[in-house]
């Protein structure tokens, strides 16, 4: 029926209209016995949802939340030192190869200068130290890693 | 001062302190939305728990400029919403039976004696689908003003009012279903 304002009805009582849809709404009941009936029970009906009873969490989950957190917070922390020491040895050994390898050139100088003989095949196996050790490290990371991943943990 | 920025700031530390300030200030709401929004108590206890877990996992993507209350029902919701999806097959706007009040098993008697003790209204909620009565819970139980209740639900105010609007008109259908003489009042 024209000028009714039936569809706005349930939005006024959730407070939800716009100021010029709500001043309408509000003309409008001022002569409409049949809408002002139907905002009472909408307004009935918003004031029940209002009221609904409040359910709080349970000692027992808010407990069990605390604790799963912390264990993550720990889980992750962990994981954090382990990225971190490793990059430092990472570091540290690609340092201690660099330094190495400059002691090993002026030694070796030195001493074909003393002795008289060459010494460039000591540059070989220098190289070859260099990667046995790399390739050594670098399998204990992998067992290191599968172990600690059947562990249920990881680095 | 802020007590959530400076919980979060304690928690984006690792200070655990930080999650039990949050949780303090929070945990009624956050539980009590999830229960709407499940409409079933062990699927909101998980997702309550799953909820504080991805805050703390996430909390350097908090903003502490913004307020810490729609950035975690924005991360419990997505939860809820995920959960939802994975268990139902038809949609979560729509319902096609009543389902009974939460934990009650699928019993007329139960559910005409949860009827009285929850109340009609109550009964009627129970019944609508997910995202409806997610609506009606930020509206009247959480209080959120037309923009605010469209933030948290993602949406433009226009579509936050018509989902308002429907979850309403379906919640006095299952009312006048449930107890046609009666009325819906």
């Amino acid at each position: 029926m024209s000028g009714h304002v039936t569809d706005l009805l349930a939005l006024a009582a959730a407070g939800a209209l716009d100021p010029a849809e709500a001043a309408r709404v509000e003309a409008h009941l001022r002569d409409c016995a049949a809408c002002a009936g139907e905002a009472a029970q909408w307004r009935h009906l918003a004031e029940g949802l209002g009221r609904m009873p409040s359910p709080r969490p349970s000692r027992a989950l808010v407990a069990r939340t605390v604790a799963a957190v912390e264990e993550r917070l720990a889980e992750h922390a962990e994981r954090a030192w382990n990225r971190a020491a490793l990059g430092f040895l990472v570091a540290f050994a690609w340092t201690l190869a660099v330094v190495a390898w400059l002691l090993v050139d002026l030694v070796r100088g030195e001493l074909a200068l003393r002795l008289g003989s060459s010494m460039a095949p000591t540059a070989a196996w220098y190289a070859a130290y260099v990667i046995a050790g790399w390739l050594t490290a670098g399998a204990a990371a992998v067992l290191l890693g599968r172990r600690s991943h059947e562990e249920g943990r990881t680095v | 001062m802020d007590p959530d920025r400076d919980d979060a700031a304690r928690l984006r530390r690792g200070d655990t302190s930080g999650l039990t300030g949050l949780m303090g200030r929070h945990q009624d709401r956050l539980f009590r939305y999830l229960l709407r929004l499940a409409g079933d108590e062990a699927v909101a206890e998980d997702v309550f728990q799953q909820t504080w877990l991805q805050v703390a996992e996430r909390i350097s993507r908090y903003d502490g400029a913004r307020p810490f209350g729609p950035w975690l029902f924005a991360v419990a919701r997505n939860l809820a919403l995920d959960h939802l999806r994975r268990r139902r097959s038809e949609s979560l706007e729509e319902v096609d039976e009543p389902a009974a009040p939460a934990g009650i098993e699928s019993d007329p008697l139960a559910h005409a004696i949860a009827r009285e003790r929850t109340g009609r209204v109550a009964a009627a909620l129970f019944a609508l689908a997910p995202l409806d009565r997610e609506v009606l819970a930020l509206r009247f139980e959480e209080d959120l003003a037309l923009p605010q209740l469209a933030q948290t639900l993602g949406v433009p105010v226009p579509t936050a009012k018509a989902r308002l609007y429907r979850a309403l008109a379906r919640l006095r259908e299952r009312m006048l279903a449930a107890a046609p003489a009666e009325g819906w009042r």
